[in-house]
């Protein structure tokens, strides 16, 4: 490329990447995860589950050891989940007991005791008592405990000994592995994770094109509206500044993904494991950032389809800039403009859902949805490709040069038209110039 | 060698005839003056030579043969001049450097040189605009000739500039002319094109009425002019059958005399009706000229 071309492209990166205003909108968006991260860390420290003590007096005289046996569950942090303590009282100190008990978990000196009847066997029913009695996940598991430990002595007096019902019991147990049912076949990930990261990603493609592609058009009419165009235009071919505006204000874009990308891909990395490392359990939220898939791959193919669609995009946005005097004059042309782009993100939401119908593989290759359906195709399908991603790499390219070709001319002739703003008929007469 | 070559050029904007048939040619080391009224097609046909618009017919030839990007030998300064308003002064005027592909340390250098020269030193890293309107002129005048150019197209270059900076700009352009730079400008400041120009092309509604060497066209008006101071009665003036017009003031009269009479001819008829304190002949200013052709031209049009 020649250096006038670069000249064109490093003055729009400069000048813009140097304001306030770019400065900002490029921290923004890492200073907000730094603070819903920062967010999570404090509430997950303050939050955090903590060791809850009970006091158990078992009257049967054969559960305890084997219930506290079977509930072994320690927090991320390593400590105990549960903690028990054994009380024996006298059958005639019973009620004290009791009525100690009551105020020690009033006084939040534990967290709850448990009555365990010595006919436990026959009742079928043990007490707990607590201050909070909503903790379902927590009481089902004391239950459980309580159960199992019920249905062994039962066994026991079947004449089974100890050690086999200990054995049995452990090789009857097993897990629930999940695995999601979709049209590559069954996937064992995350699912929510997958089209948040999708829709966030796509979302940010199609912002961004937007944001630069009007960016563009501003530039445009700065150059005419302040007279700047005939003194350019001695020292460059209007096409060639075109081209230069074009890629300057792309790099600001690409800039800009790049930081909040890494940025994504930081925390998606290491974001739960950290917090981990820090003694903070992992809440909800960030178990789906750890689940995210954004990978390198996927990271290009970002990066590409904002380049592609950007380029599509800005040629149109440019025109409309050389067409025009001010911004308000813009606006006419512009909207038809976002209107398509609009229409590609709705799609989108549908096809990431069914990557793989007719439909979306040809939506996905109209050049002005491509980089938002098609995106999204890759991103959910990852990490195998969907049909015709790398066919839409080269119609885009071509698309891109076609428009270019088409829009250079009405640029060249719009820039130097100063007065009043063409119909659109008119506008299309200025690609019979030469 | 011919620099630039235009040729039977003619441009309309719809049913306007911004340019008629404009044909002229100049040579290295020429300083041509484009004048004419507001409206005659100055811009126009600088645009033309610009290839800014496409002319409906005809041709221009720019510096042929150069080898280089003919873009970076011209430096030229439009009539509808703006720049970068949130932009620092150096900033602009390294970035049009580029455009003309100026190496950075030679740029850095001229930059400094003309600031200094301009006094716009102490402006260098302020933006656009917090500059004066003339302050702005003159920073546009820097960016056309940083590069050194051969050929200097400048339209209107003394537009908006007080009577200390166009002489600035004059002596500056002179300089430049003594260095060789060939100079194309349209202007309708007719004493700064008479003290620049070693040639003329005066256009009015498009079509050149007037062409060549300073000197000759000079020449071509001149020896009919005559500044003559009297006593006596003034009937002698609208008798002579030599005198073409007059401007009578009483004592004093500018007389432009008919074609093919020489200033010796009338000074024998008049020696005898009046007493002359002083006859001089005038070279008509280049001023007179202009004015003169345009209102002979308006004439014609109105026989037509």
């Amino acid at each position: 490329m020649n250096r006038k071309i670069w000249a064109v492209v490093s003055r729009e990166y400069t000048t813009r990447a140097r304001t306030k205003g770019y400065i900002i909108g490029t921290l923004m968006f890492p200073v907000i995860l730094v603070f819903l991260f920062g967010g999570i860390f404090i509430f997950g420290k303050v939050f955090q589950p903590s060791t809850q003590y009970f006091e158990v007096v078992d009257q049967s005289g054969r559960i305890y050891s084997q219930m506290v046996e079977m509930l072994p569950d320690t927090l991320k942090n390593g400590k105990l989940k549960f903690s028990f303590k054994e009380l024996k009282p006298a059958p005639e100190k019973f009620e004290a007991v009791l009525e100690k008990l009551r105020s020690k978990v009033r006084n939040k000196e534990i967290d709850g005791f448990i009555i365990i009847p010595e006919n436990i066997l026959e009742t079928r029913q043990a007490k707990y008592s607590a201050r909070n009695i909503s903790n379902f996940e927590d009481m089902e598991k004391i239950e459980w405990a309580i159960s199992k430990s019920c249905s062994n002595i039962r066994l026991e007096n079947l004449g089974y000994s100890p050690e086999i019902i200990r054995r049995e019991m452990y090789a009857g147990y097993i897990s629930l592995i999940s695995f999601q049912v979709t049209e590559k076949g069954e996937v064992s990930k995350s699912g929510v994770s997958n089209f948040l990261l999708t829709y966030l990603l796509t979302y940010l493609l199609m912002l961004f094109i937007m944001i630069y592609g009007q960016t563009v058009t501003g530039s445009v009419i700065e150059e005419k509206s302040q007279r700047i165009t005939e003194t350019i235009i001695s020292s460059i071919k209007p096409t060639e500044l075109m081209i230069g505006k074009l890629i300057g204000v792309c790099f600001l874009g690409i800039t800009q993904l790049v930081v909040i990308g890494s940025f994504v891909y930081l925390v998606s990395t290491y974001g739960a494991p950290f917090l981990l490392r820090m003694g903070v359990e992992t809440p909800k939220l960030l178990e789906i950032i750890g689940n995210l898939q954004f990978t390198p791959v996927i990271f290009i193919f970002f990066i590409l389809y904002f380049f592609m669609g950007y380029l599509l995009y800005a040629s149109l946005f440019a025109a409309v800039g050389a067409m025009v005097n001010t911004t308000d004059e813009g606006q006419q042309f512009l909207t038809p403009i976002i209107f398509l782009n609009i229409i590609g993100f709705f799609i989108m939401i549908t096809v990431a859902k069914n990557p793989d119908t007719t439909a979306a593989f040809w939506a996905s290759l109209f050049p002005f949805f491509t980089p938002s359906v098609m995106f999204a195709r890759i991103a959910v399908s990852h990490p195998s490709l969907p049909s015709g991603a790398i066919i839409s790499i080269f119609t885009m390219i071509i698309s891109i040069y076609l428009i270019i070709k088409l829009v250079a001319k009405i640029y060249r002739v719009g820039i130097l038209m100063y007065g009043k703003k063409p119909s659109l008929k008119e506008a299309l007469k200025w690609l019979k110039y030469n | 060698m011919a620099i630039l070559e235009v040729q039977n050029v003619s441009k309309s904007f719809a049913a306007l005839k911004a340019v008629d048939d404009v044909t002229f040619s100049i040579e290295a080391g020429d300083v041509l003056g484009l004048l004419g009224p507001n409206g005659a097609g100055k811009t126009t046909t600088i645009r033309m030579i610009m290839n800014i618009i496409v002319p409906d017919k005809g041709s221009v030839t720019l510096l042929q043969n150069s080898g280089e990007n003919i873009t970076n030998l011209i430096g030229y300064l439009p009539e509808e001049r703006g720049i970068y308003r949130k932009m620092k002064l150096v900033d602009v005027l390294l970035f049009l450097a580029r455009l003309k592909e100026m190496s950075p340390s030679k740029a850095k250098e001229q930059i400094d040189y003309w600031l200094e020269r301009l006094d716009l030193m102490s402006w260098k890293r302020k933006k656009i605009e917090e500059l004066s309107k003339g302050m702005q002129q003159k920073l546009q005048f820097i960016a056309t000739i940083l590069h050194k150019p051969k050929l200097l197209i400048l339209d209107e270059p003394f537009l908006g500039l007080d009577p200390i900076n166009t002489n600035t700009i004059k002596e500056i352009i002179l300089e430049l002319k003594n260095q060789g730079t060939t100079i194309i400008f349209s202007t309708h400041q007719m004493e700064s094109a008479e003290k620049l120009c070693n040639k003329i092309i005066l256009i009015n509604k498009g079509k050149v009425i007037l062409s060549g060497k300073m000197g000759e066209v000079k020449e071509s008006f001149g020896k009919r002019n005559i500044h003559l101071e009297y006593e006596g009665k003034d009937d002698f003036l609208s008798k002579s059958r030599m005198i073409k017009k007059f401007d009578n003031f009483g004592n004093y009269v500018e007389i432009q005399l008919a074609e093919d009479i020489a200033p010796q001819e009338f000074l024998q008829e008049i020696i005898s009706q009046i007493q002359i304190k002083k006859f001089e002949i005038k070279e008509p200013s280049l001023n007179d000229i202009f004015i003169d052709s345009v209102n002979s031209q308006a004439e014609e049009v109105d026989h037509e």
